[in-house]
């Protein structure tokens, strides 16, 4: 079975603006791959397609593209969850283009960076570990699988239009996980980093994000979380 | 080496879910609403005498204007309905992403229902 493919192309050295490029693949009947199986196969017609990928098991994020009009990880997209005849295969959106489906991730790292995300633990260092009560672990569930891809962030229109002010999900919900880990004593000033009307508020619960995520988690909750924390510690 | 990186934003190519299209409608509707304020407090200023009452009655029976009278409050019903869902989000009730569904599909009912009713009532 051929299947058609609509890539988003574009190199610094020779273009001057990006364009679609149409491929095929010969496909086995009845065998589903993923999307980065195919775009491997389609590597080996014409090497000069550049993308990124490592694990190739949707564990390492380096592979978030937009597929069929959808973020998510290609490596464990499969192809016949995309419909229609063509896979329309596109760099994730509103970030600037290296080359071909490789973005520049500067934006995204810039607003990770701005939450602090490790622990910070002023106490006195206890003798041996921070101990975590078993209930306060699992407020970490949903919030520390993160891995970072950018399919989030880069759907959120609310980051399109500011990525450079609004922390973006992404960002927030990791965010929330250091705001709620119970061995981490700057709650107070990681609140008042957010404390402002772009960083958190600029969300518009418009859930692109849930909708995309590839690990299932839900950004616009943690969202939710930490207006809640800032609200009760602004009364 | 062209130097001006393009970025992939091209809103036609995305693929919006329902909790897209029923922020986004609520934001359209809004700004459109907003826009429509000078026109409706000029229309309440100029009803409050009787001529004025006469003269606005029989502008919005037009069916042209009627037809935008219609539109105008559909997307104020929506717009009531979107708004009190984001409301309810904000104090944590349907942010799932099963619970965002189902709250954007329930909006799009009730703002296609409401503007049916305004129909029937204005017709």
């Amino acid at each position: 079975m051929k299947m058609k493919f609509s890539i988003y192309r574009y190199n610094p050295d020779t273009d001057t603006k990006p364009r679609m490029q149409d491929y095929e693949l010969e496909v086995e009947e009845g065998s589903d791959m993923m999307v980065l199986d195919a775009l491997l196969a389609l590597k080996e017609q014409d090497s000069t397609l550049a993308f990124r990928r490592s694990c190739r098991e949707g564990v390492c994020g380096s592979d978030g593209l937009n597929m069929n009009g959808k973020n998510g990880l290609a490596c464990i997209t499969p192809l016949s969850a995309l419909k229609g005849n063509t896979v329309v295969i596109r760099p994730l959106p509103g970030l600037p283009v290296i080359r071909d489906l490789v973005v520049d991730m500067a934006q995204f790292y810039r607003q990770y960076e701005k939450v602090r995300p490790y622990l910070i633990n002023n106490d006195e260092p206890p003798a041996r570990e921070h101990l975590q009560s078993p209930e306060d672990r699992s407020k970490l569930d949903g919030l520390y699988e993160c891995i970072l891809c950018a399919c989030c962030s880069t759907s959120c229109p609310s980051f399109w239009w500011n990525p450079d002010k609004f922390v973006g999900p992404s960002g927030l919900l990791q965010a929330y996980r250091f705001l709620i880990d119970s061995r981490d004593t700057e709650t107070q000033s990681r609140l008042a980093d957010l404390d402002d009307a772009y960083s958190v508020f600029r969300c518009r619960g418009i859930m692109n994000c849930v909708d995309v995520c590839p690990k299932g988690l839900n950004p616009t909750q943690a969202i939710g979380h930490i207006r809640s924390m800032l609200l009760k510690q602004g009364v | 080496m062209n130097k001006n990186r393009p970025v992939n934003l091209n809103l036609g190519a995305f693929k919006w879910p329902i909790t897209a299209i029923s922020s986004g409608l609520h934001r359209i509707t809004g700004i459109l609403l907003f826009l429509s304020i000078p026109f409706w407090l000029w229309a309440l200023q100029e009803s409050f005498t009787a001529d004025g009452f006469v003269y606005v009655k029989g502008l919005l029976s037009g069916i042209i204007a009627k037809a935008i009278a219609w539109l105008l409050l559909s997307m104020l019903a929506y717009h009531i309905v979107a708004g009190v869902r984001h409301l309810l989000m904000d104090a944590g009730i349907g942010e799932t992403l099963e619970g965002g569904r189902r709250g954007s599909y329930t909006v799009l009912v009730l703002g296609v229902l409401s503007a049916a009713l305004i129909g029937v009532w204005l017709w």
